[in-house]
């Protein structure tokens, strides 16, 4: 686990300065410099006066498996938002009304914003946990044609 | 699972490979998030186009989500002692009423609605805001301001 910064919430009391034993939280980024970190070591996150570092895992537990009912549920509703997406997005992009155009694109992008957390919750909430490594393989497995970006899944089931 | 899996329409399939990639971004691992960013692009290239896209026609749905979905979903779901997914209903209940608002006042205003203001999104639980002065927190999820983004107007 090394620690990573959020620069926004930094207030730049530089404590984290002081407290690293290697030098690894002054970099000309702002971001901690993950090579040099001590794994676990966390002085600098205990001693931020503005909680502006955190640790970051490098090994996350499987999460707990969804009740196919409510993997049911949030789908349908994520179905739904999906629909209204792509008929929003189809109205942003034939409209020559520019106030037509930007509700339609504000309604897409909430659709998106809907989805996304309705799928979170729908088991795909961490990119390495067994649901999303099924998912990715039957991907590969279904999709044969040319366009299917093969190498991206394959270099994902690599790394995750 | 895999039953599940193969009903999915590719802007579904759009909307779960976006979700992973801000997933792999929150946890800074940028690669990944470029990876499945790009199985994301894919997807959306081939959905299909679709007849009557109309503002009536959204507002349909969101209705029919308004009146159905969300309680049958919220019944089942709190029935499962599923917090989490029951948390994401009841955001998604509200921000989905605030789309509809949104909607009804566009017909009743027309364009007049977005004359001199702005429009924004929760990018956390898609809440809509209309109007100049942001709240400090999103009234849907509590966030801070500063990720509740605008949708800019376009000159077309």
């Amino acid at each position: 686990m090394h620690a990573v910064r959020n620069i926004r919430l930094c207030t730049k009391d530089c404590i984290c300065l002081f407290v690293c034993p290697t030098g690894a939280t002054d970099t000309e980024t702002g971001q901690i410099d993950a090579s040099k970190c001590l794994d676990g070591c966390r002085l600098c996150v205990d001693a931020c006066p503005s909680h502006a570092i955190f640790l970051l895992p490098k090994n996350y537990a499987q999460k707990p498996e969804k009740s196919r009912v409510v993997v049911g549920e949030l789908r349908a509703i994520a179905r739904s938002k999906a629909k209204q997406e792509k008929l929003a997005l189809e109205i942003a992009s034939s409209t020559s009304d520019s106030v037509v155009k930007q509700i339609a694109t504000t309604i897409a992008r909430s659709n998106r914003i809907l989805q996304e957390d309705l799928y979170r919750e729908s088991g795909f909430m961490l990119p390495q946990d067994s649901v999303t490594k099924t998912f990715l393989k039957e991907q590969l497995e279904k999709n044969k044609d040319k366009d299917f970006p093969r190498e991206a899944v394959e270099r994902l089931l690599e790394l995750l | 699972m895999e039953e599940d899996m193969r009903e999915m329409l590719p802007e579904e399939l759009q909307a779960v490979c976006s979700n992973l990639s801000k997933a792999c971004s929150k946890q800074m691992r940028e690669e990944e998030a470029a990876l499945f960013g790009k199985l994301s692009a894919y997807y959306g290239e081939q959905t299909k186009e679709q007849e009557g896209s109309t503002f009536e026609a959204l507002s349909s749905l969101i209705e029919q989500d308004l009146s159905e979905g969300y309680p049958k979903a919220s019944k089942a779901v709190s029935e499962e002692l599923d917090r989490g997914a029951l948390r994401a209903l009841v955001w998604g209940e509200k921000a989905t009423k605030f789309l509809k608002s949104l909607l009804s006042r566009y017909e009743k205003q027309g364009s007049a609605l977005l004359e001199n203001t702005s429009v924004y999104v929760c990018d956390i639980c898609g809440y809509v805001y209309v109007g100049d002065k942001l709240p400090d927190v999103c009234p849907v999820c509590k966030v801070p301001s500063f990720k509740i983004l605008p949708v800019r107007k376009e000159v077309i």
